[in-house]
């Protein structure tokens, strides 16, 4: 049975996704993942009783398509053949699935917890220790030593050298799938712009577009042009803010304090479409809050035109001084194979030479009239993961101002419908990390009867796993600057 | 060498010098300015559409500590009874004081004691703990040190150690699973120290009130020095906030 193919914020029945006994699914999954589908989710969608209906998502970018597939799961057949033994792209998703439902992958390679401390009633938890003279264990956090977010860190050692890290999380769990479920629809606007409170405007932009989907909504061009122009300048921020941190990791100071001052200035020209240095209260389902008068345009225009003109300035001492690229090149790779197979995405999958980008290839909003280059580069190390931010950043000025001059004028708020019952939607943005996932289905009351979502940190903590491997552990801060992941956006 | 001086004259002077009075987004969100007198009866649009219950009616108020500075009430409010100024004074050091009624124009936490003002008038270390902060919070407490809001000319800055600190800092609502983790943080704080809670999450829960996930029992039994609201709030309100309950000018 073929799976139901959807495009990226189309609605559908969910009644229309094929429901199919295990033994059926699994093979049904098996033959997607061999034709290099991507796996986006694999959650339940709803326990009755005993029992449970695990519904699969799978991306095929090629065409642009959404393919959905589901089965159910009792009490007495809770298990099925894992996938991740040869496909290790799904080996999380399914650590997930158990966590939240108890439903085995039998034969995984790797069954641990994703957000709690135990998995499938085991009992506590514990790395994956190696032994031997003269190996040791570093253990660091969940408090770090800087400003950030809380994690926790294991490392195998040998001398300098490390074999292997594991990368435990969970302690930024809020809950927030569950409150969303019970929310008012002003609560779930907030809750989704603190999801990851430095990816507000693509986490809204997902729940804005997955409501506008369900309800029949459409929204103007002037809306869609604005939307894309703040999701390009959170982008711009972010980035900048991680070359800062590369900068300051590799004690280029000039370079931090450049980056720094500049990014300032970007998140000042945010505040002046909405307020909020970071984008909240700007987009809502339906529209935006707040519509730029001419003069904010302008003001706007001018802010950005100092940094375009200085960031290029600075990209170009920093990726030209040999003490910079003698300290990123070689540092940290992921093969492209080891990307592929883990299902990297965003930046971080696209500095190891991967095309994967939402903007181009699941076309949302604004992108789908004005497309932004896919930039690839090939060395997948930490000069790739910083370089394709600088290039990025400019390729996403080139698209802001393109945009400022021809910004098309009409209201900037419709009126939602209601939302459909029984029905469900994916909605896919590409947040600056990569690949943001909200899948939304209703009730037949048209309330939420899931809401299940995927910060791209949850596809790309592997990898930065991965890049510490024959590493040195001196390393692992710049190694962790360069993947820059969300500790809340996969905490949820 | 000359391309780096020259990114150093591009730098200019990014510094903001005045921290009381610099000039922010016109939309910018801070202390609220509320019309009672303007309120239909029985009207309670802004408390109804607030999404955690900050806003109450008759009398009008707002609970800056509850408060996420969304626009919803201001939007929704036709009779333009609530109004965000651009005033980012709002620091406070009683939980009461963070609500706001109509006659408010003015917020500033009372100055500390001799004590705090001798231990940690002129140098102020403090230790970041994020208990479920979303990113927010923690990038605008790193933008203080950076080269525009520059704290550290103040003598206040965070340190990597507990055992270097003064108090510590939190944000978010203080997740179940950081809860132990923010005790043993504090614990390893030697006396004096302080507590400063910064952002809505941390004041009061924020958005994540009604979570069952987060756990505050380590708030009930410590007392707060010092309330920075937000979501996530503005550097400058930190700077100031620290700076006015110090006692100190800037």
């Amino acid at each position: 049975m073929t799976p139901l193919a959807v495009q990226n914020h189309q609605p559908f029945s969910t009644g229309d996704i094929p429901i199919l006994p295990v033994k059926e699914f699994e093979e049904s999954l098996r033959g997607e993942l061999l034709t290099q589908a991507r796996m986006i989710g694999l959650f339940g969608l709803e326990s009755k009783g005993q029992e449970t209906t695990v519904i699969a998502v799978l991306a095929r970018p090629l065409k642009s398509a959404i393919d959905l597939i589901g089965t159910k799961f009792s009490s007495a057949k809770n298990s099925y053949k894992t996938f991740a033994d040869i496909f290790p792209q799904t080996h999380y998703f399914e650590c997930e699935l158990a966590e939240n439902h108890q439903i085995i992958p039998e034969g995984h390679p790797w069954l641990r917890p994703v957000r709690k401390q135990t998995i499938c009633g085991q009992e506590l938890y514990s790395p994956y220790r190696m032994e031997g003279e003269e190996v040791h264990e570093v253990a660091v956090g969940p408090i770090h030593a800087g400003v950030i977010e809380p994690g926790h860190f294991r490392f195998q050692c040998h001398g300098e050298l490390v074999y292997h890290l594991e990368i435990i999380l969970g302690y930024q769990h809020r809950g927030i799938e569950k409150l969303l479920l019970k929310a008012s629809p002003y609560q779930q606007n907030i809750l989704c712009e603190s999801i990851a409170g430095d990816t507000v405007i693509g986490h809204s932009m997902a729940y804005a577009l997955a409501v506008e989907a369900l309800s029949n909504t459409s929204v103007s061009l002037r809306t869609q042009v604005l939307r894309a122009i703040s999701e390009e300048l959170e982008r711009i921020a972010m980035h900048i803010s991680g070359l800062v941190g590369i900068a300051n990791d590799i004690g280029y100071a000039i370079g931090s304090a450049s980056y720094g001052r500049l990014r300032t200035l970007v998140i000042n020209s945010t505040a002046l479409l909405c307020g909020s240095r970071y984008g909240r209260g700007f987009i809502v389902p339906g529209g935006l809050q707040f519509d730029p008068t001419e003069q904010l345009i302008n003001a706007m225009k001018e802010n950005l035109q100092v940094v375009y003109d200085d960031v290029r300035a600075i990209n170009e001492v920093m990726f030209g001084s040999s003490s910079v690229l003698g300290r990123l090149d070689h540092t940290g790779t992921v093969e492209k194979e080891w990307a592929q197979s883990v299902g990297m995405v965003g930046p971080a999958a696209r500095a190891c030479g991967l095309d994967t980008d939402t903007r181009s290839q699941f076309p949302y909003g604004a992108y789908k009239y004005t497309h932004l280059p896919l930039i690839t580069l090939s060395s997948c190390d930490v000069f790739a993961r910083a370089r394709i931010r600088a290039l990025e950043i400019e390729e996403s000025f080139r698209f802001i101002f393109d945009q400022l001059e021809n910004l098309p004028s009409s209201s900037i708020r419709n009126q939602l419908d209601s939302i459909l019952s029984d029905s469900g939607v994916v909605s896919l943005t590409e947040g600056w990390r990569g690949e943001i996932a909200h899948c939304a289905f209703t009730d037949s009351n048209g309330a939420w009867k899931r809401y299940k979502i995927k910060d791209p940190s949850f596809n790309n903590w592997y990898g930065l796993g991965l890049a510490l491997r024959s590493e040195a552990i001196s390393d692992f801060p710049l190694c962790n600057k360069s993947f820059d992941l969300s500790y809340s956006g996969h905490d949820l | 060498m000359i391309e780096s001086i020259q990114l150093r004259v591009l730098q200019g002077d990014p510094v903001v010098h005045d921290v009381h009075h610099a000039k922010l987004s016109p939309l910018f969100r801070g202390l609220p300015e509320l019309h009672q007198e303007k309120c239909p009866d029985g009207c309670s649009k802004c408390a109804d559409v607030c999404p955690t219950g900050a806003v109450q009616v008759s009398p009008l108020r707002i609970d800056i500590g509850l408060c996420v500075f969304c626009p919803e009430c201001e939007k929704v409010c036709t009779e333009k009874a609530i109004h965000f100024t651009d005033d980012y004074h709002i620091t406070c050091n009683k939980r009461d004081q963070l609500i706001i009624t109509g006659k408010q124009t003015e917020l500033r936490p009372e100055i500390a004691s001799e004590k705090i003002k001798k231990y940690f008038g002129r140098s102020l270390k403090l230790r970041q703990i994020s208990a479920g902060g979303c990113n927010g919070c923690e990038l605008e407490l790193n933008a203080t040190s950076n080269v525009n809001f520059d704290m550290g000319r103040f003598g206040i800055e965070f340190v990597a150690s507990p055992r270097h600190a003064d108090g510590v800092v939190i944000t978010g609502p203080i997740t179940k699973t950081m809860a132990e983790a923010t005790d043993l943080c504090y614990e390893a704080v030697p006396e004096p120290k302080i507590i400063i809670l910064t952002g809505a999450c941390a004041i009061s829960g924020g958005i994540f009130k009604d979570s069952a996930e987060i756990d505050r029992n380590f708030l009930e039994s410590h007392k707060i020095d010092l309330y920075i609201p937000g979501c996530p709030p503005h550097p400058l309100t930190f700077i100031t906030g620290i700076l006015d309950w110090l006692g100190r000018k800037a």
